[in-house]
């Protein structure tokens, strides 16, 4: 409790470091889970098996990999004191 | 080689999933396994370490205190503070602090004698402690943005509206799926894999230098219980690892639904 009085205290930094790594995983799973699924269906209902499936995996990773690029890339890092 | 195959195929039983299965007492629904006995003690070894430890606190801690304050400072500081900044970290300290010691004591029970079994081998208890992170980060961030902010929040920023409709349902995915998903599965897996591995070269390394009957595997069987020892070292890592990455990713959902600037 009694180092609550910290210099930085109430400036609320967003994370930062290493501990974003590991949510990366996330998405970069979500992605072919999604497409890559939605191309299985497809491939059922169109008769076109394998093709969708590996479209929609391939376009999945590269949609995660956007994504991923979109939220934690280095181009919306602001500096710490205009967050709060 | 046919010699070596028969010697092996008729004595030794490599471990499989059925190792993980052992009830101690009750029966069908109500039984009572291995694993929750296990997760009680800890629960009761938890208890009394903090309450003993924290009962006379001292300016000046004794050494107990000091271990304590350690491994408390450890999550509030190193993880809770860190992460979820220090405006609002405090609230969440309590549930990350539980949910490290938990898991750390559960998982190092693994390789502590006579204990040795991972309660985490059992995918019922990370899904339950998921369940928990789950709901409270689904719950922070609808109520610090509303049910409507919280969905336009998952929304990355400068991103062109046709890319945002393939976007968004990854996002979705994400959030809600594959983010409990792999918490809950990477603790099992760690824990799964590493007690399956264990078991196999210490169970397989008695079978060769006892039980084989051939001198040719007695080498073998040394080499086994060399790994099994390194493999445990290992183990220890991993379970320390697998606690402090749980508590760490589950600060990080609640750092992102309370980070309402997006």
């Amino acid at each position: 409790m009694d180092d609550d009085a910290h210099p930085s205290a109430g400036s609320s930094t967003p994370p930062v470091g290493d501990g974003e790594a590991w949510t990366v995983l996330a998405y970069l799973i979500s992605g072919p889970l999604l497409y890559g699924g939605l191309g299985w269906l497809a491939d059922r209902w169109l008769g076109t098996s394998p093709w969708l499936v590996l479209v929609g995996i391939v376009g999945g990773m590269a949609l995660a990999v956007y994504l991923v690029w979109v939220r934690y890339g280095a181009h919306d890092r602001r500096p710490p004191t205009a967050s709060s | 080689m046919r010699a070596l195959l028969a010697a092996a195929s008729d004595g030794y039983e490599a471990p499989g999933t059925g190792i993980f299965w052992q009830p101690l007492f009750g029966q069908g629904q109500w039984t009572a396994t291995r694993a929750m006995v296990l997760m009680l003690l800890s629960i009761i070894i938890l208890g009394a370490w903090l309450l003993l430890t924290t009962r006379r606190v001292a300016v000046v801690p004794g050494r107990w205190q000091f271990f304590t304050e350690q491994v408390y400072g450890l999550v509030r500081n190193g993880v809770a503070r860190d992460i979820i900044g220090s405006r609002e970290f405090l609230r969440y300290v309590p549930m990350l602090f539980t949910m490290f010691v938990i898991i750390l004591l559960n998982n190092l029970f693994g390789v502590i004698p006579p204990f040795q079994f991972p309660v985490m081998s059992r995918i019922g208890f990370p899904v339950a402690l998921t369940l928990v992170v789950y709901v409270v980060y689904h719950t922070v961030g609808i109520r610090r943005m509303g049910l409507g902010g919280y969905f336009k929040h998952m929304i990355p920023p400068g991103v062109p509206g046709w890319v945002l409709v393939i976007l968004f349902p990854l996002e979705l995915l994400t959030y809600f799926f594959t983010r409990p998903v792999t918490l809950a599965l990477r603790l099992f897996g760690n824990m799964f894999a590493g007690h399956l591995l264990l078991v196999l070269f210490i169970t397989g390394g008695e079978y060769l230098l006892f039980h084989s009957g051939v001198p040719a595997y007695i080498p073998v069987g040394i080499f086994s219980y060399i790994m099994a020892f390194v493999m445990t070292l290992f183990e220890i890592l991993v379970e320390f690892l697998q606690a402090y990455i749980f508590v760490l990713l589950a600060a990080l959902y609640i750092a992102g639904s309370l980070a309402d600037e997006h």
